[in-house]
């Protein structure tokens, strides 16, 4: 019986690994893969789109130009999210927690309506088809998680041991520096990593906001899908697939994972 | 200076910057689409302010209507299949080993870095007639010939399905790590079955954050717009794509807005509804 039950629960999770590998094999398949024609698994393996894919300033550029994008809308929104969610735990100030819902409001409204919105405010703002749209855009839109994950972050801090050190004469700021900064160092990058991500896929808001004018990563291949695909495509995805990967391994080195993902009950090896 | 001046002070000094971001860009971009939905659509992509109700009007012809079911239909299944499989992934992750536990999370996370845009095409791929799974039927003899798996609903759901999966799994994973292992132990010295405890014991025991997570993915989902534009037929269309239509098509954004408004509307009173079930539910206990 527990035997039967161990084997279920093993084919039940391989499963949901395979569900969830299967897109990622198909990508990094057809990107190996010498024929033009989309089909999986690869017939004849071959690098040739990797080359197509740096040799063309097209790609190279709408990667970059993603790649600074996501990096700027991190960096808005956990500027923003930082001084709200610190002011909810060291003042617990009503207003920081009214705007901590302000905030993370957007997050939970259809990506589309969102999307429509940013369209028509930058619209009437009178500032079209500009790639700081979408930086500001996707700042606000994803300000949810860094508030979500920093005000967690803030809450595990023992306030005791902020009491300790200002009895023994602590500062303000050698509180800081010895006990909030070091503690809420990967959270921050935590955050940092989640909204990078996020907007580097995200095409919908972006494309509503600048439309085909700034031709971000997702947005050229949301392009290619109307003109017929090239397997060149494929390698910008393995690109975000590998950095992907690079960023949250990185995170798990750094960080507590289960714990920056919520785990409140220590994990031993 | 007083305590309570410097702490408001430090407040003001913290508070001003942020407040002045979400004003601009939270605040005035939903008011603009409240404005927006009621303002009156010229000839050729323009708009003018003012207070009509014809784009509302509009919306209640069956054909909206008919699109509306539908897209919260597919909301809802897509919600129901996903939880039913991201619980129980979610509480076996939160019960292995450590080294386990890291691999796993890593690897949902870096799904998250796939766009919708890749995985919809990776789809697009895998389920064509030349496509690995469609020769893998042909040869097990499932399938008599080789033929596209999509467009259709199933296609639709089997995508939108994998683009929430990950990020429910990583939502259940803080509340399945908190429950107590000893009531499933206790329950099964007394001869209950591990399905019956899951179902029994520990499924009620969260309940409130397996709701959540239905809601979440509805949310996520009663909007699409790029899966089912391209693995589904056109009779799959959903309201995520009128409202692309009506602004980036026909240039119609007091259409687009009324739409988005009512999508939003439409959800809020499906989810105070749902949220009076289960209080009443509760009371009744």
């Amino acid at each position: 019986m527990i035997k039967l039950a161990t084997a279920l629960r093993r084919l039940f999770l391989g499963l949901v690994a395979l569900f969830i590998a299967a897109p990622l094999l198909v990508v990094i398949g057809v990107s190996f893969n010498e024929s033009r024609r989309m089909s999986f698994p690869p017939t004849v393996i071959s690098l040739k789109w990797y080359r197509a894919f740096f040799t063309d300033p097209d790609w190279t550029d709408s990667l970059k130009l993603s790649l600074s994008i996501s990096a700027l809308a991190a960096l808005v929104s956990v500027t923003v999210a930082l001084p709200i969610a610190y002011a909810v735990w060291r003042y617990r100030s009503r207003a920081a927690t009214a705007m901590a819902s302000v905030g993370s409001s957007l997050f939970l409204l259809p990506g589309v309506v969102t999307a429509l919105m940013f369209s028509a405010f930058w619209g009437v703002v009178g500032h079209v088809g500009r790639a700081e749209n979408v930086v500001l855009s996707h700042g606000a839109v994803l300000l949810g998680i860094p508030i979500a994950l920093l005000s967690v972050g803030f809450q595990a801090i023992d306030r005791n041991l902020i009491e300790a050190a200002r009895t023994m004469g602590a500062g303000e700021t050698d509180a800081f520096r010895m006990v909030i900064r070091p503690a809420m160092t990967p959270y921050i990058l935590c955050a940092l990593i989640y909204v990078f991500v996020l907007s580097l896929n995200e095409y919908l808001i972006a494309y509503m906001v600048a439309g085909f004018s700034v031709q971000t990563l997702p947005i050229r291949v949301f392009g290619s899908m109307r003109s017929g695909y090239e397997p060149t495509l494929c390698v910008g995805a393995v690109i975000f697939i590998v950095l992907g990967l690079a960023s949250f391994w990185l995170l798990a080195a750094i960080g507590d994972l289960p714990r920056l993902m919520g785990r409140h009950k220590p994990l031993e090896a | 200076m007083t305590t309570q001046r410097r702490d408001s002070l430090a407040l003001s000094v913290l508070l001003s910057a942020p407040a002045v971001f979400l004003l601009t860009l939270s605040v005035v971009p939903v008011l603009l689409l409240l404005q927006l939905s009621v303002a009156h659509h010229a000839e050729g992509g323009l708009w003018s302010p003012g207070f009509e109700l014809s784009q509302y009007a509009q919306l209640l012809n069956p054909e909206f209507l008919k699109v509306a079911a539908f897209s919260f239909g597919l909301a809802i299944v897509t919600a129901l299949i996903t939880v039913t499989i991201a619980f129980p992934a979610a509480y076996f992750i939160t019960r292995m080993r450590r080294r386990t536990q890291v691999a796993w999370l890593v690897g949902l996370l870096s799904t998250l870095s796939l766009s919708e845009v890749l995985v919809v095409f990776a789809f697009q791929v895998l389920l064509s007639g030349g496509g690995g799974l469609v020769k893998a039927l042909v040869t097990l003899g499932v399938m008599a010939q080789p033929q596209s798996l999509y467009p259709n609903v199933a296609a639709v759901l089997v995508c939108l399905v994998y683009l929430v999966l990950p990020y429910i799994i990583l939502f259940l994973y803080p509340a399945l790590s908190r429950l107590d292992d000893d009531l499933p132990a206790a329950a099964a010295t007394m001869g209950a079955s591990p399905p019956r405890i899951f179902v029994s014991v520990t499924a009620p025991l969260v309940r409130g954050s397996l709701f959540s997570a239905f809601l979440l993915v509805i949310i996520f989902t009663v909007g699409s717009y790029l899966t089912p534009l391209v693995l589904g037929r056109p009779q799959h269309w959903t309201i995520g794509i009128l409202i692309n239509n009506a602004a980036m098509g026909t240039g119609n954004l007091p259409l687009a807005a009324a739409q988005a408004v009512a999508l939003v509307l439409i959800m809020a009173v499906l989810f105070g509804l749902a949220r009076g079930l289960g209080r009443a539910r509760d009371a009744s206990e």
